[in-house]
């Protein structure tokens, strides 16, 4: 127990992830071959010495239970603390039924959930960001600087969908700008520290404003009150907003300096294993630039992709460009380039399948092409 | 707790004819088919037949195996009643010994079988690779009435002197046993598993300690015993892939056989899967100019030159311009730019240097020069440009071994 207690926001939110997020919320979009957008939130805490997390959940969290398990791949399954869910328990109004409108209505729906927090500090971050932070240093640098709350920011040209940006002088930020028909300022990573006592004051101040956001009702309404930090990171960061950003993001791992990066022993990305048997690569099989994760087997000719566990390209078929989620089959003959096949998906022999690096293709999970 | 049926796992073998490559390491905890280490197959079956509660006998250089079995978490075998448990020798209060042998190591450890008051016994051995449901031969032990069933497989007559071989009578009943015979009045061979129900096996377990001349051995005294005081003996008959990987010819054969879907080892079957600890990492990385073919690899791995014929388990890096042809790769292992690596098995984390030349093929060998598998101990480290001929055995620290 090291001071830091995490929280993870998990619930529906516009997005333009098409059916990608039709079936499950960000955090649980797999990512990298064998990862969960979750993954990193929960190694990056983990790997900081944070020993209990909290999930906060709403709509089609189905898929990310079922991957969490009791949080035992992240050695979070405790006897006192770890992983603890949060779906909406403290009713009020419409929120059992209706989406969270924001951060701080998500927080007073498990507002009993923040009195039982050990921890003087908590990291709040949103499940579908993938980075691999340090924030073990974050932390030290937050409690040393005496700031209010540090903001987690993003240090390449990479834009968000619904992103939020920051003017920064002097590590002390200035603006908080959102819906920026043209970003300018650092993109937030939706990551933040902050006193587990002045979250707890402002979530109930909000609710009783009936405020519920946490960048409008917090960030920008208190930024000169209170001393708003930010942190840059310079690393990989990436936001699961939109498919194109789904897309571009996943074949940046193709880069072995951002895998080096992202995946860096200093701070292991955990995830949940496989009871798969090795990849099978056949003696016709070509398989070039490409992540191949556990149980696939390739007779055919892969290029530039990402292979979840249990993907089949049969012989004659072609992929290129594309990802492919657990248990893609890709029978004789098909060609596929710029798709992003959910899992279980069937793409029959001689299919062709075509979308273009600016316009990839998403075939729905289960669906038989 | 009563438990009808639990599992001996006898895991102390010292692996001998492994020479280098077990280590320092038990010979059930040596990497297997790029993922698994081979005492994940006794165990997997364990599970997948309905066995929760397992015994596993260690006695050599077990930090490896106890760190992999850990709380059994990979096998579903960490429940509350019963599980996976290490038991290796132990000092009571007139003293302790050694297991003797197989036999002893059982009877040391009647204390932990009567905690489960079974009433069968399955006695299972740690280097063997193969795929069997065990509650079906409990099932035939039970309809047979046997006191000891024995699971028997056909093998070629001529093979048949190495095995401990078995005659049947009309019912699938032994009628005679004969270690490694030199005229085999029959091809049924014992594979080393046994059913026991554990009263009969208890009393000979305690007769066969106080006879001094015993082995203390099953296929040596308790068989020979058993079959000769008239009890009820009962065959099991197995067809499906079974391998003893004891050496390293044979190690090398299982792995090659994963590679071929016409050699019975499948490990692809969801029905019947075998389970491990798996490592943490990234998905392997094949790189632009990567010739990967009729090969199984793994997480971690990062692979730019050309890989045929292989297996490679899990962080393998093999670099550009390098070959490693009809190679076991084991973890870790690093094979640097441009070296060639042919008819090998690499130790864990050895690292191959750059234009090194290990092995060679027996085809480009004549048959009597043509020394046979290079096998790099674990940790083995090659300097650039080093040649190791076919048929060598290098130790740790790269010095040649004799097999």
């Amino acid at each position: 127990m090291n001071g830091l207690h995490g929280i993870i926001f998990s619930y529906e939110k516009r997005n333009e992830m098409q059916e990608l997020g039709q079936i499950r919320s960000a955090a649980s979009i797999p990512f990298g071959g064998r990862y969960r957008a979750v993954d990193f939130a929960l190694s990056s805490l983990v790997n900081a010495g944070c020993t209990d997390v909290g999930i906060v959940l709403h709509g089609h969290y189905q898929s990310l239970l079922d991957h969490l398990g009791t949080g035992k791949a992240w050695d979070l399954s405790r006897k006192r603390g770890g992983l603890r869910m949060l779906p909406p328990f403290n009713y009020q109004q419409s929120w059992g039924a209706m989406p969270f409108r924001g951060h701080m209505e998500a927080l007073a729906g498990v507002r009993s959930y923040l009195d039982t927090i050990r921890q003087d500090y908590v990291a709040l971050m949103d499940g579908d960001l993938v980075a691999n932070l340090p924030l073990g240093d974050i932390f030290e640098s937050h409690v040393k600087s005496g700031a209010d709350i540090t903001a987690v920011c993003g240090n390449d040209s990479f834009a968000t969908d619904d992103g939020t940006y920051f003017e920064i002088s002097d590590g002390r930020v200035t603006e908080v700008l959102y819906n920026l028909h043209r970003p300018r300022g650092y993109r937030g990573l939706e990551v933040y520290i902050v006193s587990t006592k002045l979250l707890k004051e402002m979530v109930d101040e909000c609710t009783a404003k009936d405020q519920y956001s946490w960048r409008r009702d917090v960030l920008q309404a208190r930024k000169d009150e209170l001393y708003l930090r930010s942190y840059i990171w310079s690393g990989f960061a990436a936001q699961m907003r939109s498919v194109k950003e789904y897309y571009d993001r996943s074949m940046q791992l193709l880069d072995p300096a951002i895998r080096a990066e992202l995946f860096t022993p200093a701070r292991p990305v955990r995830a949940k294993g496989d009871d798969k048997s090795s990849t099978y690569v056949g003696p016709e099989g070509v398989c070039v630039n490409s992540l191949v994760a556990e149980g696939c087997r390739i007779e055919g000719v892969v290029e530039n992709s990402i292979l979840f566990a249990g993907v089949n390209v049969a012989k004659g078929a072609v992929v290129r460009d594309s990802v492919l989620f657990k248990g893609t089959e890709i029978q004789g003959g098909a060609k596929l380039a710029y798709v992003i096949c959910d899992k279980d998906v069937k793409v029959q022999e001689n299919r062709t399948l075509m979308g273009h690096a600016t316009y990839p293709i998403v075939v729905a999970k289960g669906s038989i092409v | 707790m009563k438990k009808e049926c639990i599992a001996m796992l006898l895991a102390g073998g010292q692996g001998s004819r492994l020479y280098v490559l077990t280590g320092d390491m038990a010979k059930p905890a040596v990497p297997f088919g790029g993922k698994y280490r081979i005492i994940d197959f006794p165990l997997s079956n364990c599970t997948n037949s309905g066995i929760d509660t397992v015994g596993v006998l260690t006695q050599y250089r077990p930090l490896e195996l106890n760190s992999y079995i850990g709380s059994g978490l990979p096998w579903d075998l960490d429940g509350s009643t019963g599980g996976v448990h290490i038991l290796p020798p132990y000092m009571g209060s007139k003293g302790g010994t050694w297991y003797k042998g197989t036999a002893n190591a059982i009877y040391q450890n009647i204390g932990f079988i009567d905690l489960y008051d079974p009433e069968y016994v399955v006695i299972l051995s740690g280097d063997h690779i193969y795929k069997m449901d065990y509650s079906d031969m409990v099932k035939r032990h039970k309809e047979a009435g046997a006191a000891c069933t024995i699971s028997v497989m056909e093998v070629p007559w001529e093979e048949a002197p190495r095995f401990g071989i078995m005659s049947v009578n009309g019912e699938d009943m032994i009628t005679e046993f004969a270690e490694k015979p030199k005229e085999p009045k029959s091809n049924l061979a014992s594979m080393g598993i046994y059913v026991f129900s554990w009263k009969t096996l208890r009393q000979y377990l305690t007769d066969d300690e106080a006879n001094p001349e015993s082995e203390n051995d099953f296929g040596k005294n308790i068989i020979p015993t058993m079959l000769g005081d008239g009890q009820r003996m009962a065959a099991y008959r197995f067809a499906g892939y079974w391998k003893d990987v004891g050496t390293l010819d044979s190690l090398w054969d299982a792995n090659m056989d994963m590679l071929s879907p016409t050699s019975g080892l499948d490990l692809t079957d969801d029905s019947w899967p075998i389970y491990a600890r798996s490592v943490n990492a990234p998905p392997a990385f094949l790189g632009g100019d990567a010739k990967v073919t009729h090969s199984a690899i793994n997480r971690g791995s990062i692979l730019e030159g050309t890989v045929e014929n292989s297996v490679l388990s899990s962080n393998v890096t093999v670099g550009a311009g390098a070959r490693v042809s009809y190679s076991v790769l084991l973890p870790g292992t690093v094979v640097e730019p441009g070296a060639v690596v042919e008819y090998a098995i690499l130790g864990e984390g050895c690292r191959v240097g750059r234009d090194c030349r290990v092995g060679g093929s027996p085809e480009a060998d004549s048959a009597d020069t043509w020394g046979g598998l290079t096998v790099l101990a674990p940790g083995c480290r090659l300097e650039d440009g080093r040649e190791v001929r076919p048929g060598i055995m290098l130790g740790k620290n790269a010095e040649e071994v004799s097999k």
